[in-house]
């Protein structure tokens, strides 16, 4: 795309964002898998918009406001621990979406598990990636792997080192494992310095992954950012991405 | 598992909850029959009824798209040392869920 | 789990001919300054399975099973979202839900459309 209308210095209009500008195989497939799949009758064009709308609505914004509300209304977070299906309900979030029952991976069962300070929580599903969706939207690549999935259970202490989070042995971990039907999420300990701020501000970080339990929120964290990087000049063949570091370890 | 239909916890009770929160019980051994959701790293150990969460349809009929029995469902709490002898921290926990028939009563 | 998971035993020429890491979202992004971690098809795809889930025509455990089987064998090379989608249509062929002609047939015939001016 030409920018050439773009004044260099970053002017007061915006230029269009960049695209990528080329249909790649894997865009054609996409498409070929579901237009067959539509024509055999395995779901319906409406169905497929359905899911799809509601896939791009969620995110782990939902969640973070969960528990910024948890923080600064004492009964509201009574009410989460309590039946945590309805009280998502209080901040607009209905497990009944998109279907009037839920998704079929989402069964409408949730519970949120309150950390304290001798008591950490970790979640993980051991049987495939099972997440609680409508409040932290997609999960993220590394919780879908056999090695988060397999180590996470037996050895929670290295696998949370992993990413930067060492707990004294005095603290409790907790890992649970959603194998069934009930969905969980963590609610973490409020911490320190964030006396007086609002619920926007305290929401800003309760990022994705201190909700799984592989990280704690503080005053200035407002991003998940792991300490594994792409390599700038992958060997070949080597495990990709961002995985890389993690899949070492398998 | 195909959500095609709502779920069946609307229908009525399975009965009473045969155990109750801080019982405690023990996974059993059961063949897989072709599927089951019960891990084999709790089987035969002995952990706490953490929670009684809901009724719901087991897996084993679910997944063969049977209406299927409904039954009582828990969240169990085991120490990680019963789960595995070498863990090296006294105060670790692991919870997971399992349907009533795969738990069985220990005494004392 | 049940023997019908095994899926990774088989090879697809067609989405064998697709495994190019030049052309999946992590190179490409860069390529043209794209921040988007995601390509824009992936929530389709997310969307897809679900679908396939709600209908009954593949349940999301046999999905996963099959993804995590083929993840580390067939597709290990290739990074997600892409390794997913060839992991779905994989999983699909093997299971005859789709044939592998009609796939390439439509294929061809959607990116004509893409293309088409």
């Amino acid at each position: 795309m030409s920018h050439a209308h773009t004044p260099g210095n970053g002017g007061a209009d915006h230029p269009a964002a960049p695209m990528v500008e080329e249909i790649t195989d894997f865009e054609v497939l996409e498409i070929a898998v579901r237009e067959l799949a539509i024509e055999h009758g395995l779901f319906t064009a409406e169905d497929h918009r359905r899911f799809t709308e509601w896939a791009e609505s969620i995110g782990p914004a939902a969640g973070s406001r969960l528990v910024a509300k948890a923080w600064t209304d004492p009964a509201f977070k009574a009410r989460l621990l309590e039946d945590a299906v309805k009280a998502c309900k209080e901040i607009g979030i209905d497990w009944a979406e998109p279907t009037g029952f839920g998704t079929p991976s989402d069964y409408m069962n949730l519970r949120v598990l309150e950390d304290t300070p001798t008591l950490h929580h970790v979640i993980v599903c051991t049987l495939c990636s099972c997440y609680p969706r409508p409040l932290l939207g997609m999960s993220p690549e590394w919780y879908r792997t056999t090695n988060y999935r397999r180590r996470l259970v037996r050895w929670p202490r290295q696998v949370l080192a992993e990413f930067g989070l060492i707990l004294p042995p005095e603290v409790e971990v907790r890992v649970e494992d959603s194998n069934q039907k009930c969905r969980f999420m963590v609610l973490p300990v409020r911490p320190e310095g964030t006396e007086n701020w609002t619920e926007e501000q305290l929401a800003e970080i309760v990022t994705r992954d201190c909700m799984i339990g592989v990280a704690l929120p503080r005053p200035g964290r407002t991003a998940d950012v792991h300490p594994m990087h792409k390599a700038r000049r992958p060997v070949k063949g080597q495990a990709h991405s961002g995985e890389a570091a993690h899949e070492s370890k398998k | 598992m195909p959500r095609s239909k709502p779920p069946e916890k609307s229908q009525p009770s399975a009965g009473k909850a045969r155990f109750k929160v801080g019982d405690r019980v023990r996974v059993r051994d059961l063949p897989n029959l072709f599927y089951s959701r019960t891990q084999m790293y709790v089987r035969g150990i002995v952990g706490t009824i953490a929670a009684c969460t809901y009724q719901d349809v087991i897996p084993e009929d679910e997944a063969f798209n049977r209406d299927g029995r409904l039954e009582q469902y828990y969240i169990v709490r085991f120490r990680q040392k019963d789960l595995w002898p070498e863990y090296p921290f006294d105060n670790d926990t692991l919870q997971t869920e399992s349907p009533e028939r795969w738990l069985e009563p220990v005494d004392g | 789990m049940s023997p019908r998971n095994k899926v990774a035993r088989g090879r697809f020429a067609l989405l064998e001919a697709l495994k190019n890491r030049d052309k999946t979202w992590n190179a490409l992004a860069p390529r043209y300054g794209v921040s988007n971690p995601n390509p824009p098809w992936k929530s389709s795809l997310i969307a897809m399975c679900d679908c396939l889930d709600a209908g009954g025509a593949l349940p999301v455990l046999d999905r996963r099973h099959a993804e995590d089987e083929l993840a580390d064998s067939v597709y290990s090379d290739i990074p997600e979202p892409e390794r997913q989608l060839l992991a779905l249509a994989h999983t699909m062929l093997s299971r005859g839900l789709i044939t592998e002609s009609d796939l390439a047939n439509r294929m061809r015939a959607v990116r004509a459309r893409l293309e088409a001016v």
